[in-house]
C-alpha cells in the first residue's frame, strides 16, 4: 500500500515534469530560426505553404501547442519532419533499444569493475593494489569520457587492431563504447565500495566473523559486501542520469544509431517533433531510474521509508 | 514480502544484469554485405517524389529506375574523366525526338517489371510524374518538369478562367491519405471568384486544403459537358464552405452563378489530361514541352522522377510505402531492410530486366558524418567506398592505389550580399576577388587537386567557354579598393563571412579572413551558423559574404547560371540584371547550340565582371574504393551506378 | 557558605571558562581544516599545479608565445614539435617601415615620390601584422601584449606543441584555450553559487509550503535533462535576431553560455544549503538577531549564509571540474565555444578529427587532452582534500 501511494504520487510529479519540459521546449523550439522545412533548395512558397499546412506548421501557435500536448498525451508525437519516411514513435522504437543496450552494458562494467576494485582496495588497504586503483578510479572521473575514447580507439583500434573503428551490430563493437560510457562511473564505485567497505570491515560483528573461525573471503563478500551495497546502489540514480548524457557524444564517436543520435542530429536539423519525442523519452526515463533507485533502496535498507 | 526480496537483493540485481547483457548484446546482427560504403548521412526519404541531396539520389537509383540512366560513356577526356550520358539502358529501350525537338517519345521495356511481378507501363509514369507534380505532394523539385507543357499551371494551381479542370471531390477512400485520390470530375472553368487581391491575406494564404496560388479563398464555378450536348454547372471551393471569407465572398457576389450549392472540394487543378505527359498505349510514353530543352534527356534520368508503384502506395500510403516490408520497386536493388541513423541494407533484385548483369548481390549503405570515422572504417576494412576523406589526410591517400578522383560539376563559391554597403560596390567585390589566394586554398587547405575557380561554371560542360574573373593580384586588388574610395581598407566597416558548420569551411573562411585582413586591410569576422539557420540566414539576406556550394544538376551551364536571375529563389545575393535575365530567357528558346553556348558565355562573364558572387574552385570527387571493386569509373558528374559494380574474385590479380 | 562566597567561586570559575575559552580560540574552522589539507600532499601538489595553471592563463599574453591564430599554410602546416625558433618578425617590419618613412623625409614637400612614399608607410601603418596575430583582445590583455613585446621582442617560444593544420602554432592555442575553459569554469560555477546558496538559503528559512513548494521545484528540474535544454538554447542563440540584440548588449555568445552553465548547475548546491540553513535556523545566534530586529533577508544572508560556507565550498570543488568538463563536451559536439574563440574541448575536437589508422597528428590531441586531463585530475584531488579538510565525515560521499 505504502509503495503504491509513493508510486502514485511519483506518478504525478513525473506528469507535471514532462509538461513543464514540454511546454519549455515547445515554446523554444518555435523561436528558434531556421524551420524543419528549410531544404538545400529554396522552396516556392506554393510548396511551403502545403507543406506547412501538412505538418499542421500553420495554424495559430496556441492551436499547435494544444494539438500538439493532445496527441503527446495519446503518445503520438507524429511524424519526423526530416525522416520523411518515418513517425516519431518508429524513429524511437529503433533508437531506444540501442541507446539501452548501451547504457546497460556501460552500467554493468561500472559496476563490476568499480565494485570489484574496490573491495580490492579496502580488503589490501594502503598496498600498491589500492593506490593504483584509486588513483585509476579519479582519473577516470576527471577524464572526459571523449579523450578516453580518443585514446582507446589509437590503442585498440589502430594499433592492436582489436576492435572495430565504429558502427553498431555486433558484439566487438559494442565493447569500447559501453567501457567508456562506464569508465567515470566505475571510478565512482570503486570509491564508494572502497569506503563502504572500510566502515563495515571496522564494526565489531565483522571481528565476531572471524573470531567464528569464517574464511575471510566468505566475511568479505558475504557481510562486507552487503554494507557496501548501500551506497552505491544510492548513487545509482545520478549515474544513470550521467549515462544518459554520457551516451550522447559516445554514440556520436562511435557511430551508434541511439536516441543521443537521433536527439543530436533532431536538434540540429530543426526536426521539431522528433527532438522532442527524445527529450520527452529522456525525462520519463530518468525520472522512473530515480523512482526504481529509490525504491531499491528502500528494499535494502530497512531504515529507509518511501515518502 | 520486503524481506525477502531484501536477502536476495544483491542476487536479484546480478541476475538482472545478465540478463539485460544477453539482451543487449543480441540486438540483430545482420550477415555481412557484399559490397558497404558511406553515404555520408541518413537519407531523409527513398520516396524519389520528395528526396532531394545527392545521398538520396544513390540509393534511390539503385532502388528506382526512370525512363533513362544516366551512366559513364565514351572516352575518357584528357583529364581522365568519362563523360556520362543519359542512355535508353532504364525502363526505357529507346527513344525519339520530334524534328522541332519538343516532342519526346519513350517506348517503355516490354521486360521491365516491379518487384511484385507487375509490368511497368506508361501509365505508371504518367501517374507518378502526375504525383510528383501534384500540389499536395509539395515536390521541391517539381520545377524540373516545369518545361513541360502546363505542367507549371498544374502544380501551382495557376488557373484561369476558361481551363480545363479537374475537380477531386472529397469522398477520399482512406482519409488522411492523399491516394487514391477521391472522385474526379473534368470540366471547364467557367469562372474564378475570388476577393481583390490583398496583400493582408498573405499570412492566410496556404490555410488547409486551398487549392488557389494566392489571394485568399476562391470560389470556382465550372462547367461539366455531359454526353447528350446538355451540360451542368457546379460552384466549388477548396476550403470548409462555412468558411467566413468565403460566406463574405457569397455574400458580396454579384454575378448571375447560383451559389448557393456551392460544395467544397479537396482540389480544383488544371486538368492533367491536358498536361503534356501522355501514356499513349502500355509502353508509349510521350512528353510535349513548351520549347526545345537540349537537356531533358538528362531530366528523364533524374531521380525525382523515377516512378513508383501506384498499387502498393495506395494501399499503404504515402509514408509506409517506403518500408521494406511494403515496398515495390524497379530498379537493380529492393530495400531488405533499414535501421535509421545506421544502414539501409540492399539485395539484388531478381526481376530487374538487366539482372544477369548485375553483380553485386547485396549493399550497405551506411550514414556515416564523421570523415575521420568514416575514413577509419574504410581503412579497417569495414567499407569498400568512402566518398569525403578528411581534407589533411588526402596528400597520403593521393598516393594509395585506392584513390579515384576527378574534377566534376560542382563549385565552391562565396556570395555577396550586393544590398549591403560597401558591398553594393562591384569594384569593391571585385578587389574582395583578386585578394584571396585560391590556390593556396586549394593546394594547402582542400588538397585534393581541386581547381582555382575563375569563373561560375566549372570547365567541361560540352562546348561552353567560361567567363573569366582573374587571377591572385593583391596590387590589383588594392588599387580597386582605393578606386572604390577605400585606400587600404580605410573606411571599411568588418565584413563578415557566414559558413555552415563544417570544418572544412571554417578552415577556409579563416585563411580568406586572413587574406583580406593581409592584402587589403580589412577587418573579417566569421559566423558560424548550423545548416537550418544558415539557409534561413541566407534567405532573409541577413548577411554580408557566405559561403556557399553548386552542384550541377545536369550537364549544362543553365544549372549554374539560371539561379542568378533577378529574385531568383536562389539568388539570394540580391543581384539584378537585365542583360543576364535576358539572356537566360533567351538562351530557353534557343535550338542553335553554338548560338545557344554563346548566350551563356556572354551572361556568365557578366556575372564575373559584376561579381555578385565569388567562385573559390572547383570541386573534384575524392573517392577512396576498395581495389577489389570493379566497374568505378571517374566520371563528369560524380554518380557511380551501384549495380555497375562488381566485386574482383580473390586472388585473381 | 554564605552565598557571597558562593557567588565569587562562582565567579571565578566562569572567569577561568572565560580564560580557557580566549586561549583555545586560536584555532578557527578554516585554519583547522588548511592545517589538514597541507598534509594531504597530493591534494597540496594539486592545489599548486593549479595555481600555476591560472597563473599562467591570467598571464597568457605576457609570455613570448607565438599567435595563436595567425596561419601560414604554405610552410608551417601540420609541423611536429619542434625546437626550431620562430620570430614574430614586428621589428623587421616596423624597421622597414620607419625606412620608407625618414626616405620619404628625403624627398620634397608636395613631391610625388614622397606622396607615394607616404601612401605606402600609411598602408604598412593600417596593415601591421600585429592585427594578424591576436584576435581582437580586450584592454588588459592588450596592455600585457604590447609589454610582453617591450620585453621579449620579435622573440617566440618555438612550437614545442607542433602546429595545426592551418600552421597555426598549437603551444600557443593550449595556453590561449585556457582562458576560455578556465573562465568558463569559474564564471559559471560562480553563476550556480549565487542561485544555489540564494534559492537554498531561502527555501530552508521561509520553510513550510514556499519551501515545499521551491523543494518540488528542484525536483522537477532534477528530471530534466538539461543538456538537451542547452544545446537548444544554443541553437536559439546563433539566430540572427537574438544574436542581434545580444550584440547591441556587447554581449557574446560566449558569455551567455557560461551563464547558463551556471545555471543548471545549482541544484544540487541549493539542496544542500538548504539543508543546511535548516539545521541551523533554530540555532541561538539567529534568535538573537532576530530580537535585535534583523530583517528576514539580512538573517538569510548576512547570518545563515557565511555559516554554511563550508559546506558551499565543498561542493564548489566539486562543481568547478563538473563544469569545465561540460564545456568541452559541449564544444567537442560543437554547440560550445565557436571560432575564433579557442577552448581545450574545440581543440581536443580538432585534434580527434586527424586521428587515423594511416598517420596520426598526434601532436594535435596529445597536448589539448592532456591539458584538459590534468586540470581536471588536479581538480578532482584538490577537491576530495577540501573536503576531508573541512568535514573528515563527508569522505567520498
Amino acid at each position: 500500500m505504502q509503495v503504491l501511494t509513493f508510486l502514485l504520487k511519483r506518478f504525478g510529479w513525473m506528469i507535471i515534469t514532462v509538461w513543464i519540459v514540454f511546454t519549455i521546449s515547445f515554446f523554444l523550439m518555435r523561436q528558434i530560426p531556421g524551420g524543419p522545412l528549410n531544404g538545400e533548395r529554396v522552396l516556392s512558397e506554393a510548396v511551403r505553404a502545403r507543406l506547412e499546412a501538412r505538418y499542421n506548421l500553420d495554424a495559430p501557435i496556441s492551436e499547435q501547442y494544444f494539438s500538439h500536448l493532445w496527441n503527446t498525451v495519446q503518445l503520438d508525437f507524429g511524424p519526423s519532419f526530416k525522416l520523411q519516411d518515418y513517425t516519431v514513435n518508429e524513429v524511437l522504437a529503433q533508437g531506444f533499444p540501442v541507446s539501452v543496450a548501451l547504457g546497460i552494458l556501460g552500467m554493468v562494467f561500472a559496476i563490476t569493475i568499480g565494485m570489484t576494485s574496490g573491495v580490492i582496495s579496502a580488503v589490501r588497504r594502503n598496498s600498491a593494489y589500492d593506490y593504483s586503483f584509486m588513483l585509476m578510479a579519479t582519473l577516470g572521473i576527471a577524464i572526459p569520457n571523449f579523450v578516453l575514447a580518443a585514446m582507446l580507439i589509437v590503442i585498440f583500434v589502430f594499433n592492436l587492431q582489436m576492435f572495430p573503428a565504429a558502427g553498431w551490430g555486433d558484439l566487438s563493437q559494442i565493447i569500447l563504447p559501453a567501457f567508456c560510457l562506464g569508465a567515470p562511473f566505475a571510478g565512482y564505485i570503486a570509491r564508494l565500495t572502497r569506503t563502504g567497505m572500510l566502515e563495515v570491515l571496522s564494526n565489531d560483528y565483522i571481528r565476531t566473523a572471524y573470531a567464528k573461525g569464517l574464511s575471510p573471503r566468505t566475511v568479505v563478500l558475504k557481510h562486507g559486501l552487503r554494507g557496501a551495497l548501500l551506497p552505491v546502489v544510492s548513487y545509482l540514480g545520478p549515474a544513470i542520469a550521467g549515462i544518459l548524457t554520457g551516451s550522447l557524444v559516445l554514440e556520436r564517436i562511435f557511430v551508434i544509431p541511439g536516441m543521443g543520435s537521433h536527439f543530436i542530429e533532431a536538434a540540429i536539423q530543426r526536426d521539431y517533433t522528433l527532438a522532442m519525442g527524445a527529450l520527452l523519452t529522456y525525462t520519463v526515463l530518468l525520472f522512473v531510474m530515480n523512482t526504481l533507485v529509490d525504491l531499491a533502496y528502500s528494499i535494502i535498507d530497512p531504515r529507509v521509508k518511501l515518502e | 514480502m520486503v524481506p525477502v526480496l531484501r536477502k536476495y537483493f544483491p542476487a536479484l540485481l546480478m541476475l538482472l544484469a545478465v540478463i539485460s547483457v544477453v539482451w543487449a548484446i543480441n540486438l540483430g546482427t545482420l550477415p555481412p554485405a557484399d559490397f558497404v560504403f558511406n553515404n555520408g548521412t541518413e537519407v531523409k526519404t527513398i520516396d524519389p517524389a520528395k528526396a532531394t541531396g545527392v545521398p538520396e539520389g544513390r540509393v534511390i537509383n539503385a532502388l528506382y529506375e526512370g525512363l533513362l540512366r544516366s551512366v559513364p560513356d565514351g572516352e575518357p577526356d584528357d583529364l581522365g574523366r568519362t563523360p556520362t550520358k543519359p542512355k535508353p539502358v532504364a525502363m526505357s529501350d529507346s527513344y525519339s525526338v520530334s524534328e522541332d525537338g519538343s516532342v519526346y517519345n519513350f517506348h517503355i521495356r516490354e521486360n521491365a517489371t516491379w518487384t511484385n511481378g507487375d509490368p511497368v507501363t506508361a501509365e505508371d509514369f504518367a501517374w507518378s510524374w502526375m504525383r510528383f507534380l501534384h500540389p499536395e505532394t509539395a515536390s521541391e523539385y517539381n520545377y524540373q518538369l516545369f518545361y513541360v507543357n502546363n505542367a507549371k499551371k498544374f502544380a501551382l494551381v495557376e488557373l484561369e478562367e476558361g481551363d480545363p479542370v479537374e475537380v477531386e471531390l472529397k469522398d477520399r477512400p482512406v482519409q488522411g491519405q492523399m491516394f487514391p485520390r477521391g472522385t474526379i470530375r473534368r470540366g471547364q472553368l467557367l469562372e474564378i471568384i475570388q476577393a481583390a487581391a490583398e496583400d493582408d491575406h498573405s499570412e492566410d494564404d496556404g490555410h488547409g486544403h486551398g487549392g488557389s496560388g494566392g489571394g485568399g479563398p476562391a470560389i470556382y464555378v465550372v462547367e461539366f459537358q455531359s454526353s447528350d450536348q446538355h451540360s451542368e454547372v457546379h460552384v466549388y471551393t477548396t476550403v470548409d464552405s462555412d468558411d467566413d471569407e468565403i460566406q463574405s465572398l457569397v455574400q458580396s457576389y454579384q454575378g448571375e452563378t447560383d451559389l448557393t450549392k456551392l460544395q467544397s472540394v479537396e482540389h480544383v487543378l488544371f486538368d492533367f489530361d491536358y498536361v503534356g505527359i501522355k501514356a499513349l498505349s502500355t509502353h508509349q510514353f510521350e512528353v510535349s514541352l513548351n520549347s526545345p530543352t537540349p537537356y531533358f534527356t538528362e531530366l528523364a534520368a533524374f531521380y525525382p522522377l523515377h516512378p513508383v508503384h501506384r498499387g502498393s502506395l495506395e494501399k499503404h500510403g504515402d509514408r509506409e510505402f517506403t518500408k521494406p516490408e511494403f515496398i515495390v520497386s524497379n530498379g537493380p536493388f529492393v530495400l531488405r531492410e533499414r535501421r535509421i541513423r545506421d544502414r539501409l541494407r540492399l539485395v539484388k533484385n531478381d526481376r530487374y530486366w538487366n539482372a544477369e548483369n548485375v553483380s553485386l548481390n547485396s549493399i550497405d549503405v551506411l550514414a556515416i558524418q564523421s570523415e575521420t570515422t568514416s575514413l577509419n572504417m574504410f581503412l579497417n576494412g569495414q567499407l569498400d567506398w568512402d566518398t569525403k576523406p578528411p581534407n589533411t589526410l588526402i596528400p597520403i591517400l593521393k598516393e594509395r592505389d585506392e584513390w579515384v578522383s576527378t574534377p566534376f560539376l560542382a563549385v565552391y563559391f562565396y556570395r555577396i550580399n550586393t544590398s549591403k554597403p560597401p558591398l553594393d560596390n562591384p569594384l569593391v567585390r571585385q578587389a574582395l576577388n583578386m585578394a584571396i589566394d585560391k590556390q593556396s586554398i586549394v593546394d594547402n587547405i582542400v588538397k585534393g587537386g581541386q581547381v582555382p575557380a575563375r569563373s561560375l561554371v566549372p570547365p567541361g560542360m560540352n562546348g561552353h567557354q567560361s567567363g573569366y574573373c582573374g587571377e591572385y593580384n593583391p596590387q590589383e586588388a588594392q588599387r580597386l579598393l582605393a578606386e572604390a574610395g577605400f585606400p587600404n581598407g580605410k573606411g571599411l566597416p568588418t565584413i563578415e563571412i557566414l559558413y555552415n558548420t563544417l570544418d572544412s569551411h571554417r578552415d577556409i573562411a579563416e585563411v580568406i579572413q586572413q587574406d583580406w585582413k593581409k592584402n587589403l586591410g580589412i577587418n573579417v569576422s566569421l559566423r558560424n551558423l548550423e545548416w537550418g539557420t544558415y539557409l534561413d540566414t541566407l534567405r532573409i539576406g541577413d548577411y554580408m559574404v557566405s559561403r556557399s556550394g553548386w552542384i550541377g544538376d545536369y550537364a549544362d551551364p543553365n544549372t549554374f547560371l539560371d539561379m542568378w536571375v533577378t529574385d531568383g529563389p536562389n539568388n539570394q545575393t540580391k543581384w539584378s540584371n537585365s542583360f543576364f535575365d535576358e539572356g537566360i530567357e533567351k538562351a530557353k528558346y534557343e535550338s542553335d547550340p553554338t548560338e545557344r553556348m554563346e548566350i551563356f558565355r556572354q551572361i556568365e562573364q557578366k556575372l564575373m565582371d559584376e561579381q555578385p558572387i565569388i567562385p573559390i574552385y572547383f570541386y573534384v570527387s575524392t573517392n577512396m574504393v576498395n581495389t577489389r571493386i570493379k566497374g568505378f569509373t571517374a566520371n563528369l558528374q560524380d554518380v557511380h551506378p551501384l549495380h555497375l559494380l562488381s566485386i574482383e574474385p580473390e586472388g585473381s590479380e | 557558605m554564605s552565598i557571597s562566597d558562593h557567588k565569587q567561586t562562582e565567579l571565578e570559575r566562569l572567569s577561568a571558562i572565560l580564560q580557557e575559552a580566549h586561549e583555545v580560540q586560536g584555532v578557527s574552522l578554516w585554519a583547522d581544516a588548511w592545517k589538514r589539507l597541507k598534509r594531504n600532499k597530493a591534494a597540496m601538489f594539486s592545489l599548486w599545479s593549479l595555481i600555476a595553471i591560472v597563473l599562467l592563463a591570467v598571464f597568457t599574453p605576457l609570455l613570448p608565445l607565438q599567435s595563436p591564430i595567425y596561419q601560414d599554410v604554405k610552410n608551417r602546416e601540420l609541423l611536429p614539435p619542434q625546437m626550431e625558433s620562430y620570430s614574430l618578425g614586428i621589428k623587421e617590419y616596423d624597421q622597414e617601415t620607419e625606412r620608407l618613412q625618414s626616405e620619404a623625409q628625403t624627398h620634397a614637400e608636395g613631391s610625388t615620390e614622397r606622396e607615394a612614399l607616404m601612401a605606402e608607410v600609411d598602408a604598412r601603418v593600417q596593415k601591421h601584422p600585429i592585427q594578424l596575430y591576436w584576435n581582437d583582445p580586450g584592454f588588459i590583455s592588450n596592455g600585457m601584449i604590447s609589454l610582453r613585446l617591450m620585453i621579449f621582442g620579435d622573440f617566440c617560444i618555438p612550437s614545442l606543441f607542433g602546429t595545426d593544420k592551418l600552421g597555426r602554432d598549437v603551444l600557443s592555442r593550449v595556453f590561449w584555450g585556457s582562458r576560455v575553459s578556465l573562465a568558463c569554469g569559474f564564471i559559471a560555477t560562480f553563476v550556480s553559487l549565487l542561485i544555489g546558496v540564494s534559492y537554498g538559503a531561502i527555501s530552508g528559512y521561509l520553510g513550510g509550503w514556499v519551501d515545499n513548494l521551491m523543494m518540488r521545484l528542484v525536483d522537477v528540474f532534477y528530471s530534466i535533462p538539461f543538456i538537451f535544454i542547452v544545446i537548444f538554447i544554443m541553437s536559439f542563440l546563433s539566430g540572427p535576431d537574438v544574436r542581434g540584440v545580444l550584440n547591441e548588449y556587447g554581449v557574446g555568445q560566449i558569455h551567455v553560455f557560461f551563464l547558463l552553465i551556471g545555471a543548471i548547475y545549482w541544484l544540487t548546491m541549493a539542496r544542500v544549503v538548504r539543508g543546511q540553513v535548516i539545521s541551523l535556523k533554530n540555532e541561538q545566534f539567529i534568535e538573537a538577531a532576530k530580537t535585535i530586529g534583523a530583517t528576514r533577508m539580512q538573517i538569510v544572508f548576512r547570518h545563515l549564509v557565511p555559516n554554511v560556507m563550508g559546506i558551499v565550498i565543498v561542493y564548489l570543488t566539486l562543481t568547478i571540474p563538473a563544469v569545465i568538463r561540460f564545456e568541452a563536451f559541449l564544444s567537442f559536439l560543437g554547440m560550445g565555444v565557436q571560432a575564433p574563440d579557442i577552448s581545450w574541448g574545440l581543440l581536443v575536437n580538432e585534434g580527434v578529427q586527424v586521428i587515423t589508422i594511416i598517420k596520426s597528428y598526434w601532436w594535435m590531441i596529445a597536448f589539448s587532452g592532456l591539458a584538459l586531463a590534468v586540470t581536471l585530475f588536479a581538480l578532482n584531488f584538490l577537491g576530495d582534500g577540501v573536503r576531508d579538510a573541512l568535514d573528515p565525515k563527508l569522505k567520498n560521499k
